[in-house]
């Protein structure tokens, strides 16, 4: 086993275990904290897979940005397990069903997939802010310009709904 | 292109004239931009441009069905009149934000990318959380906001989920170039379309994933859920259509039977509740899951005559929803109320009004000579041929069961007498609209050959 | 042209009277009146102008007065054309019921002097009505038909439903939900029909009746084909289709069990309407099972011969029962009318030219008859606003002008010898009598419910009109009771004299249908049989 590897499946292993513990914790600041580890070690697979950018990104968009809004929402809310509303134990059992399902599913597609040799990648420079933002300016220009619109109409919407009404 | 660029400079300058608070202008400048976008879209008609790498293709089926969408949306424009005004001052941005969601369902109709479907279906759903809840202090446009926002934002994961599956299974956003490779990575590919099939039915409202779509209809402002039973819906199918007709062709065996169960819950679920709903609205919202499942109907059996069924029904579907909500919105504002009671009397207090209403809820319920009929005639006709027989003998008694419910505000309006005998004064916009919406259906329903053959 | 100008008049007319101000209310009345006063002119020309030797039918080229345009024509793609045709044309089948129509239609106009209440909306939709009756019979073109039959569908249900009694709006939409009901799968019917059927000339897919009736036409291997071996639920799709719109049609005859929203129409219904529902709706459902069921699914009509035979029977019988129970005058005649379109039924499932002939006569006399008889409750009804049996004694020397036309509609429809009635029950069970296709035991029953009818139209009278006046309301009553007007006298007369005229002539209409139902029986039992054992040997 190679050092990539061994690093691979150690960060595989923390991101499924904390991912686990986000759901179970009972804690909302513990599951948060525990998110940000989720993202901490996805952003090392980025890594791994030399895709710079986006485990740049993930840390400062997700890790950073995201998840103190999150924080302060929860602080906000002040929650915890008395205003936690209880599910019914059907409601838990349909849930798992469903969710169980879907795993199956997902894993049975996923096993019968060839492995890929892309351990070793073919185009080792792929992800790197160099290559990303040619993909991004030249193939896929249309869709980053048309993005903006999606923005502009969300902070319109944003403004629209916080602001107080002058009436 | 040229429209989509046209629709998003038109919202920006309403942005603008309501921050030099010209209100006056907003309405006829929305409608003469969505005019030129019109116009530049006929422009282009049989020409089949393809922009930036393939991301959009305008097609005809893409040019139909866009100019079907600005259509839609100025006659609800025209319907808003002052509506806006007394939910709150800021009408320039609520024109905007719709304007900014028309161009999203352009992007949807037109995709040939499924980077370009996403952002699409994603302009389109945050203008639509936002409208939901633009009555801020009123709880159930609140709810309905929330609602919406959460349910979508999953579905919209979902999709996401999907295209990456897809994309791992063929290692392409391009529509033609996924359709040529589908076998390559066959369970993972299956395993994607199911996931964006999921999506899909989620944002057009099919059952099981129907949930949200009355509350929402019942909690937004009346309008917006004009917009969005017909705006959104039709985008949502346009694209639904595009994605599978093209892309998921080769693979039919695996989400057809999915798709079945669907057809039949979504009829089932939306006619048998609608016919107990007490108030329009709400039954509107139900009635128009149970058109999506016709609509759907036309997915399932994806042939060469899909693209016009679907055309035809939404065509019927939108004009006679907003002849419908435009009813409903002027008996709400005398009224204060949309439940079945206040359109009692409606046939002798406002013989106009009850007669658009009667013409629109027939369309709806698809009786003879008004355009529903031919839009429920050409699904049902495509199905018996693929040899789906009891498929439509369902849809076709729960059609029956439809037409019940329709007769019931039809009943209320001519066979029950009002409390009060007040007629309801409309602007001369607005009974364009209705009027022009009437003469369409029943053009339509008589000469259905104008639209059925663009195709 | 006569077609298209008996249908599109009074929708011409129906447009001029909704643009005409409310104040010109009491014009509309006229306005229709002489609408149906001018179709029935084109009808008496049309009855002159009629070739008695074209038996029709099946063959375009046998048809008379036709019109034939296209009118939608829709790409389907792989599927191929679609082609939906105006085409109209009469023959020995339509062109009684054609008349007979018109005739109803004057008499429901002049019956319409008692509406007071928003006269614009009813005589707008009274000529909607209007034109889609005259559709139906004259349309050959199966999409056309079923179009004009659901166009009749809703003014129906509006004038029930607004100017109707007090329960209008239970009896308007259970009449809408029963005949939809079967409307829709009739639909589907149409719609695997047209699937199946080639036009010779053009070999495009269409809706034209003949072209269905003729198996030639059919697309090898299509649902309807009569070699395709396919079965849906397990039968063959033939018979099944055969059955859906024979039900669809029954509804409208109405045949027992599906006759419960009959009465309840007929009660809440204002006169004019339950007269054009007696007179005219309930012939459309015979119609239909003569003119499509038989004619293009003539392997059904023998395979179901006896069950029609049954249904038939039973109606017979019930309808008679019901009547004698009633006590509401108007219910006993809309029971009457279950009886008598019970041997429509009989008449059709004997499969001979006397049974069918007998069947249409009846059609046409019931027309008639059962126009009067509403006629007559709505005298009374009009004047008092009470119509219950027992609430009347000893009208005789109360209304003695009113009672003698009583009289005359009673002793008609109780088939009296000399009246109209008579003729076509006798014809009905001659045919059935010498039936293949149906036992004889059914014309023995047919014959008891003759009986039966005798008994209560016999006793309503001994209990209304004879015996010492006496009504529950009294004085008041007494003086309100006037006898029969110039207007009413002048919408009677013309239905006594009809029913009288065909009871003595009956040539005046068999001579007119009888090329055509020769013709119609031959072919169905040829081809039926044909089919049937085609069919029978495909399954084995």
């Amino acid at each position: 086993m190679t050092i990539t590897q061994s690093l691979f499946y150690f960060l595989a292993f923390v991101a499924i275990f904390s991912s686990l513990l986000v759901v179970t914790a009972k804690n909302p600041i513990h599951s948060v904290l525990y998110l940000i580890l989720t993202f901490f070690t996805l952003t090392g697979e980025y890594i791994l897979l030399n895709a710079q950018f986006i485990g740049i990104v993930n840390i400062i968009v997700y890790a950073g940005a995201i998840m103190v809004l999150f924080l302060f929402v929860i602080m906000l809310l002040n929650l915890n397990v008395e205003s936690e509303p209880q599910k019914t134990n059907l409601m838990k059992f349909i849930g798992i069903i469903t969710g169980g399902i879907g795993l199956v599913v997902l894993t049975a597609a996923l096993k019968s997939t060839d492995p890929s040799n892309t351990v070793v990648i073919q185009e080792v420079d792929m992800g790197l802010v160099k290559n990303l933002g040619q993909v991004l300016f030249k193939e896929f220009l249309l869709p980053f310009e048309i993005v903006s619109i999606l923005f502009l109409s969300a902070m319109v919407g944003a403004v629209l709904l916080a602001r107080k009404e002058t009436k | 292109m040229s429209s989509i660029i046209i629709i998003a400079i038109t919202a920006i300058v309403v942005l603008y004239l309501g921050l030099y608070k010209v209100k006056s202008a907003l309405l006829p400048v929305s409608v003469l931009g969505l005019l030129g976008a019109a116009a530049s879209l006929v422009c282009v008609w049989d020409k089949n441009i393809s922009y930036f790498n393939d991301m959009l293709v305008f097609n005809n089926y893409a040019i139909a069905f866009s100019i079907l969408l600005i259509a839609t949306t100025i006659l609800i424009f025209l319907l808003s009149g002052n509506y806006f005004e007394k939910i709150s001052s800021n009408v320039a941005e609520y024109y905007t934000i719709l304007l900014f969601a028309l161009s999203g369902g352009v992007v949807m109709v037109s995709f040939q990318n499924m980077s370009m479907l996403f952002i699409g279906i994603e302009i389109l759903s945050v203008s639509m959380y936002i409208m939901a809840g633009i009555k801020k202090t009123d709880s159930a446009s609140n709810e309905a906001a929330l609602k919406y926002f959460l349910m979508g934002s999953f579905a919209t994961g979902i999709l996401l989920f999907g295209i990456a599956l897809i994309y791992g299974a063929t290692g392409s956003f391009n529509l033609v170039q996924i359709a040529g490779k589908a076998s390559e990575q066959p369970l993972l590919f299956y395993a994607g379309v199911i996931f964006m099939l999921i999506a899909m039915t989620f944002k057009v409202g099919v059952a099981p994933f129907h949930f949200w779509t009355p509350d929402v209809y019942q909690g937004a402002p009346t309008l917006v859920s004009s917009f969005m039973s017909t705006v959104v819906k039709t985008a949502g199918f346009a694209a639904f259509l595009r994605l599978f007709g093209s892309a998921f062709t080769s693979v039919p065996a695996i989400w057809t039977v999915t798709l079945v169960v669907m057809v039949v819950l979504t009829l089932l679920i939306g006619n048998i509740t609608a016919a107990f709903q007490q108030n329009v609205k709400r039954m509107l919202a139900y009635s128009s899951i149970s058109h999506a499942g016709y609509m759907l109907i036309a997915i399932l059996l994806l042939g060469q005559a899909s693209p016009n069924a679907i055309l035809i029904y939404s065509v019927a579907y939108s004009i006679a929803s907003v002849a419908s909500f435009g009813v409903m919105v002027a008996v709400k504002e005398q009224k204060g109320s949309d439940d079945l009671s206040a359109f009692n009397g409606l046939g002798r207090t406002n013989p106009v009004l009850a007669f658009v209403m009667t013409v629109a809820l027939c369309s709806l319920g698809g009786i003879p000579l008004t355009a529903g009929f031919f839009g429920k005639f050409y699904i049902f006709g495509v199905a018996i041929a693929a040899n789906y027989t009891w498929l439509i003998a369902i849809a076709v008694l729960m059609a029956a069961v439809g037409i019940y419910y329709y007769f019931k505000v039809i009943i209320a309006m001519y066979l029950r007498e009002s409390e009060n005998s007040e007629s309801i004064q409309l602007s001369l916009a607005y009974k364009f609209v209705l009027i022009f919406c009437i003469m369409i259906t029943i053009l339509l329903g008589i000469a259905p050959a104008l639209i059925t053959n663009i195709l | 042209m006569t077609l298209s100008i008996l249908i599109f008049l009074p929708i011409a007319f129906m447009i001029l009277v909704a643009l005409l101000p409310s104040s010109l209310n009491h014009t509309f009345k006229y306005i229709t009146l002489a609408v149906s006063i001018v179709q029935l002119i084109i009808a008496g020309f049309m009855y002159t102008h009629f070739n008695h030797s074209l038996p029709g039918v099946f063959n375009e080229q046998t048809f008379q007065f036709v019109e034939k345009h296209s009118w939608i024509n829709l790409n389907l793609g792989t599927l191929g054309k679609l082609q939906i045709q105006y085409f109209l044309g009469v023959d020995g089948i339509s062109i009684g019921l054609l008349i007979l129509s018109a005739f109803v239609m004057a008499i429901a106009a002049l019956a319409s002097w008692e509406i007071k209440t928003n006269e614009k909306g009813y005589f707008c939709l009274f000529l909607l009505l209007n034109a889609a009756i005259m559709g139906v019979f004259s349309a050959l073109d199966f999409f056309l038909f079923y179009i004009f039959y659901e166009l009749m569908l809703l003014p129906l249900y509006f004038l029930i439903g607004i100017w109707g009694g007090a329960r209008r709006e239970y009896a308007s939409i259970k009449f809408f939900l029963y005949t939809l009901l079967g409307s829709v799968f009739m639909l589907l019917v149409i719609i695997g029909l047209y699937f199946s059927v080639k036009d010779p000339v053009t070999g495009a897919h269409t809706f034209d009746m003949l072209s269905m009736m003729n198996p030639a036409n059919y697309v090898q291997g299509s649902v309807f084909d009569i070699h395709s071996s396919t079965l849906l639920f397990g039968v063959s799709p033939r018979l099944l289709a055969f059955a859906v719109l024979f039900i669809a049609f029954a509804i409208k005859v109405p045949i027992v069990p599906l006759h419960t929203w009959l009465p309840d129409a007929h009660v809440e219904a204002p006169t004019p309407i339950s007269i054009i529902l007696a007179g005219v709706l309930l012939k459309i459902g015979g119609y239909g099972i003569i003119r499509i069921c038989m004619g293009i699914f003539p392997d059904g009509a023998i395979y179901f011969s006896w069950v029609i035979g049954l249904i038939g029977v039973v109606s017979i019988i019930y309808g008679a029962m019901s009547a004698l129970a009633a006590s509401d005058l108007k219910r006993l005649i809309a029971y009457s009318s279950v009886s008598h379109m019970g041997f429509v039924l009989l008449g059709i499932a004997s499969l001979t030219v006397e049974g069918i002939s007998g069947a249409m006569f009846q059609m046409i006399s019931h027309g008639v008859l059962s126009s009067m008889l509403f006629f007559l409750v709505g005298v009374i009804y009009n004047r008092v606003h009470d119509r219950d049996i027992a609430n009347f004694r000893g009208l005789y020397s109360q209304m003695p002008t009113y009672s003698v036309f009583v009289f005359i509609a009673f002793f008609a429809s109780l088939g009296l010898p000399g009246f109209s009635a008579f003729i076509a029950e006798a014809f009905s069970l001659i045919g059935a009598f010498n039936s293949n296709s149906i036992p004889r035991w059914m014309a023995v029953v047919g014959a008891v419910g003759i009986l039966l009818g005798a008994a209560y139209f016999l006793w309503t009278l001994q209990r209304m009109f004879f015996g010492k006046t006496r009504f529950k309301g009294g004085e008041e009553w007494q003086s309100q009771l006037s006898d029969v007007n110039t207007r009413e006298i002048i919408a009677l007369s013309p239905m006594a004299v009809v029913a009288l005229v065909l009871g003595i002539m009956p040539f005046l209409f068999f001579d007119m249908s009888n090329s055509a139902m020769v013709e119609l029986v031959n072919s169905t039992l040829k081809s039926g049989s044909l089919h049937l054992e085609t069919l029978s040997k495909l399954l084995n």
